[in-house]
């Protein structure tokens, strides 16, 4: 089975000595920056970025890094959520539900022992579906050309708005303003230079690092001067993880659930991680049925949603890798870090380098197993970050972000730039338009632009080109179906509302 | 990521901030399309630089306009007080921006440190002392841990 033995020179390259060392140390800052509040996935990917480029790390090594971050965030997403009622990120919404009413019973301990447990299933099964499905995908797209690759890029773009449930409109208008910022730099057909207004520094294009970090951790911090003061917390007595560890097998069919469904939930693009944990939540509810006690500190409150979320993050790494198409805000920041380093994700990756997709995998699964030790028996340590001062906490990402951009290239243009996309993204949530499809067009408008053009050379102008392969129709009709769900989706979240 | 799953508190009717952001795109827009019809189109391609850029300007113009009409909602907006604090943040870090390199990194950055500490709410005691530490720490980690050279103060160089 070809599988198997990518899968071994996969763990060769996750066990050599700096690698395994950067799953470790990635696995613990992920857990650190996931349990501030505020701080998510895309924050923290986003700020390790510019760090894993001055680490001077190669392709595989960084990558590795990151996608510790990524995997530790959203098991660290989970302590805010249940110590302090305040999710980490989105995705850790749904865990508050129950996890903060079982910590104010005193089962602090027991609900992080749980969703220790169902995020480490979870993330399992999405490590063990990635290295089972990418493979399958990737020989379906090595048959895309130029004008199928353009659908894909619709794609993307068709279905992040409509599954991540806000306003239609608004996600669209993000995803093109996105768009045209990626269109200004050197064209790289013709090398007519298009919107620099001649300045030098705009000629490579707006460098998606810089914009990734004012967009995230810039506007995070503006958004958090809004309420320093913060609210007084109650001191929780948490006690130990380990009982929770056991009475994870009780909810053993609850996780199981959770992860398939958190799992197709990351594939889908456009989803993500957040879509992943509501749909475990709301129908493990409805499974159960009225037998639970949902919302007063039921375990299986917090074992559905955190094997959901977990499931989705490591789905979503599906598309992005075989495809090249992220399926969620973090992804795309991942997404970001292979294209400046001038790796170009998609079905090609496998074939060229697949030590580097194996090595990944096999990170994932090993920095699962580091998570999964870390958590249990330290989870009180992580949990103890959460009491450092807001007024420390926010310098401190700026600072960060200010030192390790600025260290990409010593330029001031890049830090006042990144400065103005904190501003832009800060408009942008205040305005409840979103900031991934922004981040989306950004980063994908290049191949799109470049696809579109090299379908249109080959068919010398005509533009039906574009629909006229079984395969393009075929991705442009599941673009449609996406839409409309996405329709109902945000009808049925509207209905919940009032309801 | 626009979140589905936040209560309804703290939004309101984004009428006037959605009209605003309208006006704003739908202008980016026309001068996104205006300016692309001076990019010259390649030779031998059938699609040149500027078609692009004019095929997304259109839509995103058509969505700006669909946004005016029919603004939706935002979050509540802060007060006057607050603005002046982020104001103020990011005069810091603009500041700091320009003069990291003229003063060097380790005074530029504890001036900017101590500061952001005071805006971020602590008193000026521990702005200083967390100010220092976290410069230290900064300069710790870049120039020895990573190796990457941070500027120098002038006149000082080891």
């Amino acid at each position: 089975m070809d599988i198997l033995a990518f899968l071994a020179q996969g763990f060769a390259v996750a066990l050599e000595p700096q690698n395994l060392f950067l799953a470790v140390i990635g696995c613990t800052i992920g857990t650190l920056i996931g349990a501030l509040p505020g701080l998510g996935p895309v924050n923290g990917v986003a700020l390790m970025i510019p760090l894993s480029f001055n680490f001077g790390l190669e392709p595989t090594g960084a990558l590795i890094l990151l996608v510790s971050v990524y995997y530790g965030c959203m098991y660290g997403g989970r302590i805010s959520s249940i110590v302090l009622n305040i999710p980490g990120d989105e995705p850790a919404m749904m865990t508050t539900l129950d996890g903060y009413p079982m910590a104010l019973q005193g089962r602090g301990g027991e609900a992080l022992g749980i969703s220790a447990v169902a995020s480490f299933v979870g993330a399992g099964v999405a490590t063990l579906g990635l290295a089972l499905f990418a493979p399958l995908l990737v020989e379906f797209a090595i048959r895309f050309g130029p004008a199928e690759y353009f659908a894909l890029f619709v794609l993307a773009f068709a279905t992040i708005g409509g599954v991540t449930g806000g306003s239609l409109i608004k996600s669209f208008i993000a995803a093109f303003l996105g768009l045209l910022l990626g269109s200004i730099g050197i064209d790289a057909v013709s090398g007519v230079p298009r919107y620099t207004f001649g300045l030098y520094e705009l000629y490579d294009g707006i460098d998606f690092i810089v914009a990734l970090v004012g967009l995230f951790a810039i506007s995070e911090c503006l958004i958090y001067l809004e309420d320093i003061r913060g609210t007084s917390r109650p001191t929780l007595t948490l006690g130990s993880a380990i009982p929770g560890v056991r009475a994870a097998g009780r909810c053993a069919p609850t996780i199981a659930r959770g992860s398939f469904i958190g799992f197709v939930a990351g594939v889908l693009p456009g989803a993500g991680a957040a879509l992943g944990s509501f749909l475990a939540y709301t129908l493990e509810k409805r499974w159960v049925g009225r037998d639970g006690r949902f919302g007063e500190g039921d375990p299986r409150g917090v074992a559905a949603p955190e094997a959901g979320n977990n499931a989705a993050a490591g789905g979503a790494l599906i598309p992005m890798l075989s495809l090249g198409i992220p399926g969620s805000g973090t992804t795309a920041i991942l997404l970001a870090l292979l294209l400046s380093m001038n790796i170009t994700p998609g079905p090609l990756l496998f074939e060229q380098q697949p030590e580097m997709v194996w090595g990944l995998v096999a990170a994932l699964v090993i920095g699962n197993f580091v998570l999964l030790v870390l958590n249990v028996p330290l989870v009180s340590l992580f949990a103890k970050v959460l009491q450092a001062p807001g007024w420390f906490l926010m310098p401190m990402v700026v600072m960060v972000a200010f030192v390790g951009v600025y260290s990409l290239n010593n330029s001031a243009f890049d830090l006042y730039m990144m400065l103005g996309f904190g501003v832009l993204g800060y408009a942008l949530r205040k305005l409840e338009i979103p900031t991934v499809p922004v981040v989306l067009g950004l980063l994908l408008g290049g191949q799109m632009e470049f696809n579109l053009r090299r379908a249109m050379s080959i068919s010398a102008g005509e533009w039906n080109i574009l629909w006229s392969s079984g395969i393009s129709v075929g991705i442009y009709l599941f673009a449609v179906t996406l839409i409309v769900a996405g329709l109902v989706y945000s009808w049925l979240i509207r209905g919940r509302r009032l309801s | 990521m626009s979140d589905p799953l936040h209560s309804d508190a703290g939004r309101v009717p984004g009428v006037v901030g959605d009209r605003i952001a309208g006006a704003l795109l739908l202008v980016l827009a026309l001068v996104a399309w205006w300016l692309s019809h001076d990019l010259e189109s390649g030779f031998m391609q059938p699609v040149g630089p500027g078609e692009y850029p004019r095929l997304i300007s259109l839509p995103l113009a058509a969505l700006s306009l669909l946004l005016i009409l029919r603004p939706g909602l935002n979050q509540r907006w802060p007060g006057r007080a607050t603005l002046v604090r982020q104001a103020l943040t990011l005069l810091v870090l603009g500041s700091y921006a320009g003069l990291v390199k003229p003063l060097g990194f380790l005074p530029a950055s504890l001036v900017a440190v101590v500061l952001l500490v005071r805006l971020f709410g602590a008193a000026w005691k521990p702005s200083l002392i967390s100010g220092g530490v976290l410069t230290l720490a900064l300069y710790a980690l870049f120039e020895f841990a990573l190796g990457i050279p941070l500027p120098n103060m002038p006149g000082l160089d080891w």
